[in-house]
């Protein structure tokens, strides 16, 4: 033990209701090194940044972390603490206040005071100082929210850097960058590593642990699978640990033979609505049959919610290709036309886009089904409770009854009300973002049988998922998604986890199956 | 793998105290506040040795505080939505000079001898000038996209200038014999007691009727004998202050008009689309949004129903003063969105009932009341309606949070 360990992580397990976030994670990271941090989404890598930016606080989790020598003791809400420690996140939403200049968001909070007043000169003169030191080439005196995402992620660093950093941690820092801000970004961490900072580097993109990182650890399922020096992995072995081997009995099967195509998206271009020069789709090709599960993988940011609310008619804005229901173009304007044409979408985020929270199951289930129940003016209460009821039986929530508010409900009874909602809108096509997400294992079971019977009744339902092995134990296909773009769609018996983690990350799909 | 599902099974009804409490700590809010009026109306009657509670006081009281509550009904939908409206004073304002306006100066040639048609016509033209003010900033908020706040702030100042204009700065008599009556008017005790026969035969007809809606359903069925309390103690009531005030002079015509609409409101914010979008896209714009609700619509006619009710509001502003004048209205924006907050209206969106806010409004008028009697210097009523208002949502947060 002659190395200097700067951050030494023993036995971390963190819990929540239902789930094991991390399990048992050791890792040591050395002093001024650039530690790569991997694994699929959920694998517990950003549970273990939120234990160290103090967001779980010391006691929250069981096992010890030492850092700098002494055991790390963060109180609750203590992110002030954490960064003071010196242990500071550049998030990849960037936490800066648009409308101050460079100089007023590094000093934010601890602003140089001469006799009561704001010290300006002493302030920009500082941020110069740190800028030049670690050569950050952005103007103290310019305003954020002119900056490029490059610029303004240099400026986190060098708010960071202000606070005395000991140790950066970059949670999936180029995703939103360009290829020359990459590598100029590269540039600046060699520059950080120089000056003896150490650094915890977290992405998906599989490549750039090569380029820059000294050693990489690598998560699955909450566990830590190996810390290895860079120079001792190649891309292979690193997506062979981050899928793993086993494949768990937790999906039911059912035979069902999917018909006819029904729904065909065809090199399908779209901006963002709100920014249209930044693009979210850049072709997108595939087809759903009628009874089919068609899985869509990719990791975050690959395009995946923003293809199906651009299908839904709700986010991104088509510039080209086309959309065929039952053999018809068709065009959709927004959420109430996409209904009427009978495509339903489960929304990704269950409390902030699925639910009204503070409203009772009823009217959550009926929210997006009054036209059925109203005459001119009236809600017809019992037709409306009748209908509620029959749903709610059919998926099983567990409730007293449905006047209950849904937020004092489990996660897994919310989705179903979420899903009720939209069964009741009797859709042709279902499209599911990320269905099981945060929900308890019994849930997650009681899911993917309802998706089974739905596909066995003709309903054709798209689901988008982050785990891999959810994919591979429901779908009938497989599409991958990377950078906006379908890659391929792989039949399931073709289907691996190496392979999608390939084609997912932008690795030739060859490279693997080989 | 074994699911039960217990959504429909019917439990055994609980005992009569222990589901007192339970519906105690479920509508906290609304126990509050009522409990809170409650004690006030204790205070005035003991500092004023009973005087608060004579006929002719409670019948004034509910006649002062009907103008200020058609303005907080239609801001519970405002607010429900996660808007606000502070043009609704100086709305209600301007409509009570234009139909004092016409009053004097139009019908007086035009119909000289038709007090009647005058006086329907004042209504007509009053209401349609709250409505159409209602579509102009209604189109501005959801179409345009300008944040209610400034679009309403501006409404303000136009509508004072307007008022300016139409009264040229003097004050307008309207005080036509018809007309009066909308606000001043009194029914005779026999259809008084009438009306109280009539709503005390549909709180039964209504208990009875959603009893067995739930029973068909299966759905557990709360204690009858609370039940009947509830429904009693309200027809007790109806029939107490139909009783007290014909002690007076009967019921008060506007009373009746605001009961009506407030029924009618109820009715809109439960069991209409309309209603129960209001509520959705103030809980959560995305889900509303994402399920396929027209927000821009509905916003769009949720200012158009505040212009309507403002419009309503003018009418018996102008009636009940006898005049229209400069200062119409001036403040009442801020004497209804106290009484919705007041009645638990959530300034966040979401949350908020049209029994609550004329709960609100009752206190905030049975404050102006016993706080005149008592000859407390205007000053001082001021200080204490803020701090009353502060402390009612102070202790809102506190329950919610040691609940």
């Amino acid at each position: 033990m002659s190395e200097d360990i700067i951050l030494d992580i023993r036995n971390v397990t963190k819990r929540f209701p239902g789930v094991t976030a991390l399990d048992n994670v050791s890792i040591q990271i050395r002093r001024g090194e650039i530690h790569g941090l991997c694994g699929e989404n959920g694998a517990g890598k950003s549970t273990l940044m939120k234990i160290l930016s103090g967001v779980y606080p010391h006691g929250d989790y069981e096992g010890t972390i030492i850092y700098d020598g002494k055991e790390l003791n963060l109180g609750v809400g203590a992110i002030r603490q954490a960064r003071e420690e010196g242990i500071a996140i550049v998030y990849q939403e960037l936490t800066l206040v648009p409308n101050m200049t460079v100089g007023e968001n590094v000093f934010l909070g601890k602003e140089p005071v001469e006799r009561g007043a704001i010290d300006w000169n002493k302030l920009y003169a500082d941020t110069r100082d740190i800028l030049a030191k670690y050569r950050l080439e952005v103007s103290p005196q310019s305003v954020v929210k002119y900056l490029g995402v490059g610029k303004m992620q240099m400026v986190e660093i060098a708010k960071a850097l202000s606070e005395n950093a000991k140790i950066l941690i970059l949670d999936e820092p180029t995703s939103a960058l360009t290829e020359s801000e990459i590598d100029k970004l590269m540039e600046i961490l060699e520059n950080l590593r120089s000056h003896g900072v150490t650094c915890i580097y977290i992405t998906h993109k599989l490549e750039e642990f090569f380029r820059i990182t000294d050693s990489v650890t690598i998560l699955r399922d909450g566990r830590t699978v190996a810390t290895l020096p860079t120079r001792e992995l190649t891309q292979e072995k690193l997506v062979s640990y981050m899928v793993g081997r086993e494949m768990k009995e937790r999906f039911p099967r059912s035979h069902r033979k999917p018909g006819e195509v029904i729904f065909e998206v065809n090199d399908l271009h779209a901006v963002d609505p709100n920014e249209t020069n930044r693009k979210v789709l850049n072709g997108v090709t595939f087809n759903l049959r009628r009874g089919e599960i068609l899985g869509i993988a990719g990791l975050m940011g690959s395009g995946r919610t923003e293809l199906v609310t651009t299908i839904f008619g709700e986010y991104g804005k088509i510039t080209r290709g086309s959309i065929k229901l039952e053999g018809e173009e068709i065009h959709v304007s927004d959420a109430r036309d996409a209904m009427h044409k009978g495509i339903s979408l489960v929304p990704e985020d269950r409390k902030g886009q699925g639910l009204v929270l503070m409203q009772s199951i009823l009217k959550n289930i009926s929210l997006a089904n009054l036209d059925q129940f109203s005459g001119f003016m009236r809600i017809d209460g019992d037709a409306e409770l009748a209908a509620a009821t029959q749903q709610a039986r059919a998926l099983a929530v567990k409730a007293p009854n449905l006047q209950v508010r849904v937020d004092s409900l489990s996660g897994g009874n919310q989705q179903k009300v979420v899903i009720a909602k939209w069964l009741l809108t009797n859709p042709k096509i279902l499209i599911m973002d990320d269905p099981t997400r945060g929900i308890d294992v019994g849930a997650k079971y009681e899911i993917y049988k309802l998706m089974n019977d739905l596909a066995e009744r003709g309903v054709s339902i798209i689901m988008i998922s982050s785990e891999l092995e959810e994919v591979l134990g429901m779908s009938d296909r497989i599409m991958v998604m990377h950078e906006g773009r379908s890659t391929r769609t792989l039949e399931i018996a073709e289907a691996t986890q190496e392979r999608i983690m390939a084609l997912a990350t932008g690795i030739a799909d060859e490279l693997v199956a080989a | 793998m074994a699911v039960s599902t217990n959504v429909n099974a019917p439990k055994p009804s609980t005992g009569l105290s222990a589901e007192l409490g339970k519906r105690f700590r479920s509508n906290i809010q609304t126990y509050t506040i009522i409990l809170a009026l409650i004690a006030i109306w204790i205070l005035f009657a003991v500092l004023t040795n009973g005087a608060f509670f004579t006929a002719q006081n409670v019948s004034n009281l509910f006649r002062q505080m009907t103008v200020t509550s058609f303005l907080a009904i239609g801001m519970v939908f405002v607010i429900v939505t996660g808007n606000i409206d502070l043009s609704v004073g100086k709305l209600a304002g301007f409509v009570s000079v234009v139909a004092a306006y016409f009053q004097a100066n139009v019908w007086y040639q035009m119909i000289p001898d038709q007090p009647l048609i005058a006086a329907i016509l004042s209504v007509i033209i009053g209401v349609g000038v709250g409505v159409l003010f209602g579509v102009l900033q209604g189109y501005i908020i959801a179409f345009l996209n300008v944040p209610a706040f400034i679009v309403t702030l501006g409404g303000m100042f136009v509508l004072n200038g307007l008022i300016l204009l139409v009264t040229q700065g003097k004050t307008i008599p309207a005080n036509q014999p018809y007309f009066s009556e909308i606000a001043q008017g009194y029914l005779p005790p026999i259809a008084g007691w009438i009306i109280a026969a009539i709503v005390v035969v549909f709180l039964f007809w209504n208990m009875f009727r959603s009893r067995q809606s739930r029973a068909r359903h299966g759905f557990e069925l709360s204690n009858l004998g609370l039940e009947l309390i509830v429904t009693i103690f309200f027809s007790l009531l109806v029939i107490g202050y139909v009783y007290w005030v014909n002690q007076y002079r009967g019921v008060q015509t506007p009373v009746l008009l605001l009961a009506i609409t407030a029924m009618i409101m109820a009715y809109i914010s439960n069991n209409t689309r309309f209603g129960r979008y209001a509520y959705a896209i103030g809980g959560n714009r995305e889900a509303a949004r994402l399920s396929g609700i027209n927000i821009r619509r509905s916003i769009f006619l949720i200012f158009i129903l505040m212009g309507l009710l403002s419009g309503i509001a003018g009418i018996v502003l102008a009636s009940y003063v006898g005049y229209g004048t400069t200062a119409a209205g001036q403040g009442y924006e801020l004497d209804a969105i106290a009484s919705a907050i007041l009645g638990g209206t959530s300034t966040l969106g979401g949350v908020g009932t049209v029994f609550g806010a004329l709960i609100g409004s009752l206190i905030m008028s049975s404050l102006t009341t016993g706080l005149q009697m008592l000859n407390v210097a205007p000053a001082w009523q001021y200080l204490v309606k803020g701090g009353v208002l502060v402390l009612a949502v102070y202790a809102d947060v506190y329950f919610k949070k040691n609940r």
